[in-house]
């Protein structure tokens, strides 16, 4: 569930503009009315003239493995645990957003001349390795307009990038991640074995009452991956080489919606357990403290069998916090009960801080999970998503 | 005993409040000027330095293109093409797009920058901090989206009256464009003050560079990984791309403040030279005035140490209070010549908007040392010879004037042996231009020196010839040439003085005529128009391909010659102004060569070689034959240069290329300027309003007659003069009142000689026509020596100084206006100098003046 993580790229800052001085100009006032449609498009932040998810329809694939640019924002959303020969572990994510500043049909300024740096959609990337024989986290983010091949998406054949994250389809049919980043160079080869779980009613997602306050979202909870990650530290000599396998989460939605007034953020567990069943459950959290209504999850059992969770099917206790150095108290540790499935699970985060210091801040870590199904002892691991903390 | 001493002195200077005020004001003055002239340099230099910053930010690096820019695919594929195992980290990079654009009559460096790629420049990735704010989607949404956005300084803006959600005008490459004035950026360095931020698309379509950057800012992390990506980068780049380092641009664009700074500093310490005499007459005065007191002191026992001490304390009183007042008149001075100074920079060098004055410290402790140093060196003589006196000797005068007579002859030789060292430093020094000032200041030091031993030799000449007719002329002269310790040193200042404003004149006004030569001969067409906008040789002055057509096409043109100027890299050498010609068989008799033969020039010239002018043959050291290497759109290219020219138009000098050549060489088809020839029956003046007619709607353009265009390049040129002339106003000015303190001095030391003429039946104003008599005679006196002085000087300015400053040849004008001007100068300096003491000699109380006997 990354309904609202559309935010993220909306807070892009124009930090730039000034290259020495602190641009602590005030934001854009009443009496700077913008003019035209463009005033019409900032005067309406519900979406209007973009694309809008209102009711469920079939979602075709390979087609919408590929963008919608008919939406306002999108992601590709990888997350995943690799593993070494010689034993060493880490936790990955590497996520593409789309975003789009106007409806498809807006008219872009320039006239009979046209740049081709104009554009109207933007894209960002972001790459965080949690290497945990170092007991380290580390991460970049990068933005880039959707214009000139700096950034993009297309379908066919699938290919999403951001300057040189990207996401390829290879010759073989497989799909290729590929992130760099001053420390580390990720390189994944995916394949599929399952079809991809389509969450809420066959993929249409509310997020609240509000119309076009929904999305259109599925996952592909069991990619196996194989491939392997550069280590350069700082400092040291030579890089590092690691051969790797490991399982990889996709989690994919599109929409034109925001989260409601009274939604405050969210926890999203992403667990798959040693058994080949995933567990996918995202709980909105209101403004009062309280667990909103429009909770809810996918639990796909080992044949590959989805079941639609509501919010009050699942339980979850937090029984530990963490302090941000950065500002914020997160919940560290879970306790998640669903009775309906006899499922009873202990979260635990791989490393207290795994927080990308990110436009905003947000914590998206490598966990582990132990517990019981059915009365029989399980385990399993998993990515928890924490937005709506940082202080 | 100290105390007394103190007293003596106080109570001596406050009752002599001329005295002090005069001595005091030259004092200030010379400082002033010093601080001034720093002031403006350093306010100038500053505003560079800043507005460089604001415009690289924390790119270490940068990848040039030439004229045309690079392409915006070498940024793609510098972002995304995959880096090779060796190179750990993308250097962070953001593209530019930059070029210079007005608004309300002011020029704005518009740049055009990608938002997205501006952090990852100043900050490494995962270690920066943001934080989210409420609008900053829709400020990201009104940059990209909103037509014509723009940001700015709040006090950009507040000065130009423009506020915030606001549509204006913006003139760029003649066109007036909509702009909306987004938000403003608060605080910051004033570097900021002189851009204007707008997305980069928003440049290209505004600049006409669709497809292009201006340059790619890179930020290589310092460290031995950088020397690998720094290889990656080099391989990547097409030829004609260049990756370079902030630094050393920077470096090379102060380079160009370097030569007028010399220039104003060169003049403050003339000021200052003239401003040391004026306090040696002033002190040494003050000295012989109380020379009874000072014998009295010595024969009650007052050590010659104690009586040195006290004249050079004095004297260091005197030079702290002139410093303070130096500064205090400095700044407000400063205020004047910075404007003068920033726009002597934007005709010549780069457009850049001084609005703030600094004073640096080391200007302080300049004028503190030269003021204080001033003071004390030109009190120490008389300080020496008021103690080395006997104690009764002191009262008498005489002694004085027996050893100032001998001490002339010495100065004289000493004069005579300076300005033979002056042309010694001359041959020696060979392009030196800091040698080429010292020898200017020996020759002026030389004229001083000879100046008192002139001065007496004339006046005892003059005595004798007039002994015969005129009683009060031989008086006035004989007394001149007594007194040669007051008379001998304000006669040195003026003469230096005189020489120096002859020396100037005559060098402005030789520089003058041979622009004036040179404009008439190198101006062949009737018309010439060019794409308007700041900066001498920026690429977006373009006109557009259809103007030219409807120019060169319409019934009044039958030929026209064209030409493009840009600024191309010299691998060494730094940006060079390079003009590509197309040129009529006209125009071609209009390039005015020094070198090279006229015959076998332009079959070279249409096969790529080059035409240097004088000024860039001079700075790098080219002769014919040699070769020039510049960055061409296909890489680094030696180029022969075939023949040097004339030019006075850039102090940078140029280099003249065929426009074929250039167009094959640099991938640019664009044009700068156009000449017009007209049919012989059509005037210009009829022309222009129907030429302008013809493209109303298109392009606004610079559209000139031959005429206009002389005129205006006449007027540019006093415009850079115009700081020379303030300084040499202020030389004469210190002068005169130098002329005046010694005049004063003298005056009242022989008021008692005076009074006894007026005893001995001499009427008032006898009495006072003798003294103005005498003050004009020395007025001629000091005229008569600058005169050969004054035109020495000049040479030295034009074949030294000029030619090692900027490389070009004056040729020598003399025109008779120039020494009538100076003799106006010192005549009425001296007039006015003596009016003050000639009527003093008129009112005196006889009764007064005589009670000493």
């Amino acid at each position: 569930m990354r309904a609202g993580t559309a935010w993220l790229v909306l807070a892009l800052l124009l930090t730039g503009c000034a290259r020495q001085a602190d641009t602590s100009a005030p934001a854009p006032g009443p009496a700077q009315a913008a003019t035209g449609r463009l005033g019409q498009l900032l005067a309406d932040p519900g979406g209007r003239g973009f694309a809008r998810a209102l009711e469920p329809r079939e979602l075709v694939f390979p087609r919408d493995h590929g963008p919608h640019h008919e939406f306002r924002h999108e992601w590709w959303y990888f997350t995943g645990h690799l593993r070494a020969p010689g034993g060493e572990r880490f936790g990955f994510e590497l996520t593409f957003f789309r975003f789009a500043l106007a409806p498809p049909e807006f008219p872009e300024p320039g006239g009979a001349v046209r740049s081709a740096w104009r554009t109207r959609e933007i894209y960002s990337a972001h790459f965080a390795i949690t290497d945990l024989g170092q007991r380290e986290f580390r991460f970049a983010e990068s933005y880039a307009r959707g214009a000139l091949g700096l950034a993009g998406a297309q379908v066919s054949p699938l290919r999403v990038w951001v300057d040189d994250a990207s996401l390829e389809t290879r010759a073989d049919g497989r799909w290729r991640l590929h992130a760099r980043s001053p420390d580390d160079e990720l390189t994944l080869d995916l394949q599929a074995r399952q079809r991809p779980v389509l969450n809420g009613d066959r993929g249409f997602s509310r997020k609240s009452t509000a119309t076009g306050a929904a999305s259109y979202y599925y996952s592909m909870p069991r990619l196996e991956a194989r491939g392997h990650l550069v280590r350069r530290r700082e400092g040291a000599v030579a890089s590092e080489r690691f051969e790797l396998d490991g399982l990889v989460w996709l989690d994919r939605e599109w929409g034109s919606g925001a989260l409601g007034a009274e939604q405050a953020g969210w926890d999203w567990f992403a667990l798959q357990l040693d058994d080949g069943s995933t567990l996918m459950f995202y709980a909105l959290r209101r403004r009062d403290g309280r667990r909103d209504a429009f909770s809810a999850g996918t639990w796909v059992d080992r044949a590959g069998h989805s079941r639609s969770l509501g919010g009050e099917d699942v339980l979850i206790e937090v029984t530990d916090h963490w302090e941000s150095p950065r500002g914020g108290r997160y919940p560290a540790r879970w306790r998640l009960a669903v009775p309906e499935l006899a499922l009873e699970l202990e979260i635990s985060p791989e490393l207290a801080d795994q927080e990308l210091e990110t436009t905003p801040r947000y914590w998206e870590g490598a966990v582990t999970v132990r517990g019981s199904h059915r009365g029989a002892r399980t385990a399993g691991q998993g990515y928890v998503e924490l937005v709506g903390y940082a202080r | 005993m100290t105390g007394i001493l103190l007293a003596a002195s106080l109570r001596y200077l406050l009752r002599h409040p001329v005295q002090l005020a005069l001595a005091l004001a030259g004092l200030a003055l010379g400082v002033a000027t010093i601080v001034a002239t720093d002031v403006a340099a350093a306010s100038a230099g500053r505003a560079f330095a800043l507005s460089m910053e604001a415009v690289n930010g924390a790119a270490t690096h940068q990848i040039v293109g030439g004229p045309a820019g690079l392409d915006e695919a070498l940024y793609v594929r510098l972002r995304t093409r995959e880096l090779p195992a060796a190179v750990a980290e993308r250097p962070a990079m953001a593209p530019v797009v930059e070029g210079y654009v007005r608004v309300g009559g002011q020029t704005l460096q518009l740049l055009g920058i990608d938002p997205f790629a501006e952090p990852a420049l100043r900050r490494r990735s995962g270690s920066g901090t943001s934080q989210t704010r409420r609008g900053d989607v829709e400020r990201l949404q009104r940059w990209l989206l909103e037509p014509g956005a723009v940001t700015m300084s709040a006090r950009t803006a507040s000065g130009l009256g423009l506020e915030a959600g606001r549509h204006f005008v913006l003139e760029v490459g003649g066109h007036a464009v909509r702009a909306m004035l987004l938000d403003t950026i608060d605080g910051g360095p004033g570097g900021i003050d002189t851009l204007l931020l707008t997305d980069i698309a928003q440049a290209q379509e505004w600049l006409g560079l669709i497809g292009r950057l201006s340059r790619i800012d890179l930020r290589v992390p310092a460290a031995e990984r950088a020397a690998r990506a720094l290889e990656w980068l080099r391989a990547q780049l097409p030829p004609g791309a260049e990756l370079r380092e902030t630094q050393g641009s920077d470096a090379q664009n102060r380079e160009m403040t370097a030569a007028f700074t010399t220039n104003l500093q060169a003049m403050s310490l003339l000021a200052l030279l003239v401003g040391v005499f004026l306090i040696y007459g002033a002190v040494s005065f003050a000295v012989v005035q109380r020379r009874r007191t000072i014998g009295i002191l010595r024969a009650l026992g007052v050590t010659r140490t104690a009586i040195v001490w006290m004249v050079l304390a004095e004297a260091a009183a005197l030079g702290l209070v002139g410093v303070a007042a130096g500064l205090v008149l400095g700044q407000t001075l400063a205020h004047e010549l910075v404007a003068l100074v920033s726009r002597t920079i934007n005709d010549l060098y780069f457009v850049v908007t001084v609005n703030a004055t600094v004073l640096p410290a080391a200007t302080v402790a300049k004028a503190l040392v030269a003021g204080l140093g001033a003071a004390v060196l030109a009190a120490a003589l008389p300080a020496f010879e008021a103690a080395a006196s006997a104690p009764q000797l002191g009262l008498r005068r005489t002694s004085l004037e027996t050893r100032a007579r001998a001490l002339s002859k010495w100065l004289a030789v000493a004069g005579g042996v300076l300005m033979l060292l002056a042309g010694l430093v001359v041959l020696a020094s060979g392009r030196s231009l800091p040698a080429g000032f010292l020898a200017l200041f020996l020759l002026l030091l030389g004229i001083a020196a000879v100046a008192p031993a002139c001065l007496e030799a004339l006046a005892r000449a003059v005595a004798r010839l007039a002994a015969p007719w005129s009683l009060t002329m031989r008086l006035a002269c004989g007394d001149i040439a007594a007194s040669l310790s007051r008379t001998g040193v304000a006669v040195a200042a003026l003469a230096m003085a005189i020489a120096a404003m002859i020396g100037v004149a005559v060098m402005v006004g030789s520089f003058r005529e041979s622009l004036r030569t040179w404009l008439e001969a190198s101006l062949r067409a009737d018309v010439y128009v060019s794409a308007p906008g700041p900066g001498f040789s920026r690429p977006e002055r373009r006109l557009e391909p259809g103007v030219i057509d409807l120019l060169v096409h319409r019934p009044e043109v039958v030929a026209y010659s064209a030409s493009r100027r840009v600024s191309v890299d010299s691998p060494g050498a730094g940006p060079v102004s390079l003009e590509a010609w197309q040129l009529t068989a006209a125009a071609r008799t209009g390039v005015q060569l020094v070198a090279g033969d006229p015959v076998r020039l332009w079959p070279a010239f249409a096969r790529g070689a080059l035409i240097v002018s004088e000024p860039l043959a001079w700075r790098l050291g080219l002769s014919v034959g040699d070769g020039l290497v510049l960055l061409t759109a296909e890489g680094p290219r030696r180029f022969e240069v075939a023949a040097i020219s004339r030019e006075y138009g850039n102090d940078r000098g140029a280099a003249y290329v065929d426009r074929e050549v250039y167009r094959r060489l640099w991938h640019d088809e664009a044009l700068t300027s156009l000449g017009l020839y007209l049919h012989g029956d059509a005037a210009a003046e009829d022309v222009l309003p129907r030429l302008r007619a013809a493209v109303a709607g298109h392009q606004s353009l610079l559209m000139r007659s031959n005429a206009q265009l002389r005129t205006l390049s006449l007027r540019i040129f006093e415009r850079t003069f115009v700081i020379t002339r303030v300084l040499y106003w202020l030389a004469a000015g210190v002068a005169a009142i130098g002329l005046l303190s010694a005049l004063l001095a003298w005056e009242l030391e022989r008021s008692r000689e005076l009074a006894m003429l007026r005893a001995l039946g001499m009427t008032p104003a006898g009495t006072g026509l003798l003294v103005e008599l005498q003050t004009v005679f020395m007025g001629l006196a000091a005229l008569l020596a600058a005169l050969p002085a004054g035109l020495l000087t000049a040479v030295v300015l034009i074949d030294v100084i000029n030619r090692r400053a900027f490389g070009w040849q004056i040729d020598f004008h003399l025109r008779a206006g120039q020494i009538g001007e100076a003799l106006t100068v010192s005549l009425a300096a001296a007039l006015a100098a003596g009016l003050y003491p000639a009527w003093r000699a008129a009112h005196a109380l006889l009764a007064r003046e005589m009670r000493v006997e």
